[in-house]
This record gives structure tokens, sequence and C-alpha cells, in this order.
């Protein structure tokens, strides 16, 4: 892994700064190699949900970029995430997806690991390794740090990381608002889908966190089909909030000669009252007049709450779903996508919003279709010499100036963040771009 | 199901569905999408369950209550419409595809007028001038139910075997 050279890492802040995206971070084998270390491994990585591991003894089999992990809950309820790779030969332990075990058993030799990652078995143990060895030495590994809010399961490799508090920051106010409004929370429904899109993780993240404007233009065809609206300033309307350490979003309110929506994103009356209990005046505030949340908690970890009906204004109903890029090279990713519905939410409502889900986004979704093709092609136009040229001697930059220096926050939004008055801004996106750097361009 | 079960149906019957599901597929890969709504009854269920990897002592590796399409004749009629809108970027330019549809086997269904049919489909989806094609197989349960004289599908579940998807999205029909 070889550093950024200073002139280059200089250079690099230098046109993020002015809002121009050297087009060579997307493609470049050189910067995958850092982003590997300094941005995925010393930050907070997301790995699940807590939902989807109830019961002790439950765990899911997941991925911290190219390690597997599994991440499990301990007969004392409390959630572990482990290397999953037995400590005596390095065999993979667990090849489901998810499963409930009683321990985890390595079908090479033996080995068998408690819950909470103890050693506690080998074949014909004491015979062969007498009482010399520590077994305790040679436990399960745990990733250095564990931490969850409000249910999301974020592990980091960096022992020394800030607490996932401090880290999340104030993107906690509007995960609040998107993961705590009711009184049991989320709940993960079904199991993610997952598919590999030769794109860069980056555009997943700088897109769900930021970019409103793409929507007139890429998903077009819903437009044409009277699903979303024809104001092309439609994904405009409401604010463009960055937040700390890179994470940031839009908070979306209908267009002004739109109909008008139902507060709350058209959640169930029945459950407003617990929305009451839950949030604090401000968050109630912004909550209640949304149509459409999406953001980026960074690096790779993004979420969506829109509400889409089956046609025109009809039906409009709202989902949650979060998102993972899991880069798999600098030119290709694994998404996964969870859906989520509040606990209390009514059954009927449950179904009506997934079936939303399913048919917007996800692999099959008519929006997110379009995505995956655009971000592809923005990979194949970026990986020849021309924009990969460091020197940047072909003005190989990507254009991500709007509202640069000439829109102002709004001094009146009750969140916290710089809230600025449009969503049709790049703001998020060059302050991701900037955390991006600073991650990188650390020794 | 045994071999008796499918010999209560009729070869000529059985010809004929093997038929209805070649130009089903035919009228898919040559993307006339509209007619092929013509194929579907008013009630129709269009449902790609979501498959799992799954250690053998648990069971199914079929994830029923998690699909890729939770359709019915409204939003496949509005995915059909929108690949013919100007837009839709991910079949434009269009993906070449062809759908291979074999070991169709028979049953009677719930009454006289609906069969109950399975077949291995391998999809196959080339884009563009990559010469590696993205590919899908799985297994399909189809509802076929006579309408005034026309098989119509009433049901299908597609069972992809791909845990992660190789193909940037699901564009066609399946």
């Amino acid at each position: 892994m070889a550093d950024l050279e200073s002139d280059l890492s200089f250079q690099l802040h230098e046109n993020l700064s002015i809002g121009r995206v050297p087009q060579w971070i997307l493609t470049d084998p050189g910067i995958y190699e850092l982003e590997v270390q300094r941005v995925f491994a010393s930050n907070w990585y997301f790995l699940g949900h807590e939902s989807e591991i109830p019961n002790p003894g439950d765990y899911v089999s997941r991925w911290y970029v190219n390690d597997p992990v599994i991440v499990s809950r301990g007969n004392d309820r409390k959630i572990n995430a482990f290397l999953n790779s037995c400590t005596h030969r390095g065999t993979m332990l667990c090849s489901a997806d998810f499963g409930n075990k009683a321990n985890f058993i390595c079908p090479y030799h033996g080995w068998t690991y408690s819950l909470e990652g103890k050693l506690n078995g080998i074949i014909a143990g004491d015979k062969i390794y007498g009482t010399e060895m520590d077994r305790s030495e040679w436990k399960l590994r745990k990733l250095p740090r564990l931490e969850t809010y409000h249910g999301l399961i974020f592990a980091s490799l960096n022992e020394n990381v800030v607490p996932l508090d401090e880290y999340l920051g104030n993107l906690k106010w509007y995960f609040d608002i998107l993961l705590g409004r009711s009184d049991k929370k989320m709940q993960v429904k079904g199991v993610p889908f997952r598919w590999v899109v030769e794109a860069n993780w980056k555009i997943g993240s700088d897109n769900f966190g930021g970019d409103a404007y793409h929507t007139a233009m890429t998903h077009r065809s819903t437009v044409e089909l009277g699903i979303a609206p024809k104001d092309p300033m439609f994904a405009s309307y409401g604010h463009q909030v960055v937040l700390d350490n890179g994470h940031g979003l839009n908070v979306i309110t209908p267009s002004p000669v739109a109909p008008k929506v139902p507060p709350f994103q058209g959640l169930p009356e029945v459950m407003w009252p617990m929305f009451e209990r839950n949030l604090t005046e401000g968050q109630l505030e912004v909550f209640r007049n949304t149509a459409v949340i999406d953001g980026t908690c960074f690096p790779n970890l993004s979420f969506l709450s829109p509400m889409h009906g089956t046609g025109g204004h009809a039906h409009l109903t709202n989902f949650l779903t979060l998102r993972q890029w899991r880069p798999l090279g600098p030119g290709k990713m694994e998404i996964w996508s969870w859906f989520l519905a509040d606990v209390e939410a009514p059954e009927e409502f449950v179904q009506e919003s997934y079936k939303r889900y399913v048919n917007t986004f996800g692999p099959s979704g008519v929006l997110e279709q379009d995505d995956a093709e655009i971000w592809s092609r923005i990979t194949s136009a970026s990986k020849g010499l021309m924009a990969r040229d460091k020197t940047l001697s072909y003005n190989n930059v990507m254009n991500y100036v709007m509202g640069l220096d000439s829109v102002e926050p709004d001094p009146n939004w009750p969140g916290p963040g710089i809230a600025y008055p449009t969503c049709y801004l790049e703001a998020v996106q060059r302050a991701f771009y900037e955390k991006w750097h600073e991650c990188i361009a650390k020794d | 199901m045994t071999i008796t079960d499918s010999g209560r149906i009729q070869i000529e019957t059985y010809l004929e569905i093997c038929q209805f599901l070649y130009f089903e597929a035919e009228l898919l890969d040559d993307r006339r999408f509209e007619e092929w709504l013509g194929l579907l009854t008013e009630d129709v269920q269009y449902r790609m369950p979501v498959r799992v990897t799954k250690e053998k002592a648990d069971g199914s590796d079929i994830e029923e209550p998690s699909s890729y399409f939770e359709d019915n004749l409204v939003t496949l009629t509005s995915r059909v419409a929108r690949l013919g809108t100007k837009s839709a970027w991910a079949d434009d330019p269009p993906s070449r595809t062809r759908h291979f549809v074999s070991n169709i086997l028979v049953q009677p269904g719930a009454d006289s007028s609906e069969y109950l049919v399975t077949s291995a489909l391998n999809f196959v989806r080339n884009r563009g001038s990559i010469c590696v094609s993205d590919q899908l197989t799985g297994k399909r349960k189809d509802i076929l139910r006579r309408v005034q004289g026309d098989l119509k599908i009433a049901s299908r579940d597609v069972y992809l075997d791909q845990v992660v998807l190789g193909t940037p999205n699901l564009i066609t029909l399946f």
C-alpha cells in the first residue's frame, strides 16, 4: 500500500475544496488499497441489524469488505462479531448466510467454540495437546470494536476508533426519526437482497447521500409514466444537510405544486402518538412535513425512506431501506439491501410497504434498475489513461460545484448540521469526498 | 408427484403447454412485452422468492416471504410500459436475452381448467460489447389456466439458484 504522494494529496485536497473530484479516484487500484485500510478498516463499518439475530445462538454471516464475519448473539444475549475463521487452521466456520447454533464447530479438525467465542472443545484435546496449550489464547478472534445504535450493528477493525456515538454525531438526530420513532424500534423483514454491479462503491454513497438532482433524468421513465412528477425541480424542495464525519442527507418536502402528502410519510395514524412520545418537537416538525429522506452514513451505509405509489399519487406508501455498498475492488461492488418496518406497524401496512419497496428499489425496482446502469457507465468510462491521469492534464475531474459558495444555510432549520434550503446541491457530496480524502491522506 | 400423476395429462395437452412456454420465451426475447401481458390472467400473481445459503439441517433454502418481485397485472403492466418509454436506461440500448426453458413437467391443477407446470429456466443476458453474458438459472412453478380456450399464466413463482445476483438489474421478466 503506497501512500499518496504529498503533492498529489495536496492537489486532490485543493480540487475537492472547489467541487472538482478527480475521476481516477473511482478506478485507481492504489487508491482502492488505501481505502480498504484507511476508510473501511479505520472507521465504523455496518454489519447488520439486531433484529436479524433475535435469539441466543442466532447468527448471520457478513463481510467487512473482504473479512468474513460471524455476527452472533450469545447466551448472555450480547452481540459478538468474530472473524469467521478457525484459530487452528483458518477454516471458515459458518458458510451459510444465517442460522442458529449452540456452538461453532470447525469441520476440519473439530475445534469447537462457544457462542461467546471460547475454545471449549478439541477432539482428543487433552491427549494431544496436554495441558501445555492455553486454550484461552486460541479463542475466536473478535473484531476489535462493536457497538450498536437503534439496532444498527457496527464494528471496527480499529481498536482506537472514536465511540460509535461520537462517530455518528449529529446523524443520530436523523437516525432517531428513521429508526427510533417507535417504542419497539424497527425490525428487518426478510433477508437482504444482494447483487453485484460493476461500479465503484463511492458512487452509491454519493448518490444516496446527496444526489437529488439525478432523479429527474435518471428516473425519467417514471416521469414519463406519471409515477413521478413532471416538475424538473420536484426533488429539490426541502433541505440538504451536511453532517459530522462525512455523513449527510436530503430531507425532501413535497413540491409546492404537487398534491399534499399525508403527515409522517403516510405512516398509519395509529402510530402517530408513538412518534410524538419518542421524538422531540424539532424532529416531529421535520418528520411531519417530509416526503423523502435519503442519506449516507460515511463511508458506505446508505438509507432511503421515500413514498411510492402504484401510479400517480395513488396509494403513496412509505418504506425504509438500508443499503450497503460493499466494495469488491475499485470497479465492482456487492449491493446489500435491507427492508425495515416499525415493529408496531400494522401487518397490512407492512405488506403494502414491502410491495412498494420491491417495485421501486432492489434489483427489480423500476427506479433502482437505472441507477445501477448509470453507475456502471461512470465506472466504465473512468478506467482509461485519460480518466486516470493524476496530473489532471485532461481536465479529468467530475463536476461537484452545484451551489458552491452561492447557497447560504437556513438558520431556521430545527435540526443539527448545516442545512441548506434546497436539495439540488452538492454540499453533502463535497463533504463526503473531503472526509474521504482526510481518511486516505493520513499516515 | 409420480410419473402416474403426469400420466393423467394428455400428450396433446403436454405439447400445447410446452409450445405455450416456448412461445412465451420467444415473446420476451423478441421484446414483444405487450403481447406477453396478453398471456396473463387478470388475477395473475408473479413472484421471485429469494434464495439463501442455509445448512442442510435448517431446511428449505428458499425464503418465501422475501421476493424480488411482488407483482400483479397492474404492476407488470407498469413495468412493461416503462420498457416502452424513451428513458429506461437500464435497457437502452437493449440487452440481448435468451430464456431457455426445459424440464417441463405438467400436473393437473386445482380444477380441470388449471395445470401445475414446473420448468427449468436458463436465462442469459448479453449487453453492449461485453463478451461474457450474465446468467441466471432457476426453477419456475406456474399455474396455467385455460381461459376461453386459451392457456394463460395465473401464477408464477421463479426460484433463482443464485443468492447473489450476477446481473445489475432484473430488467426483463422471467
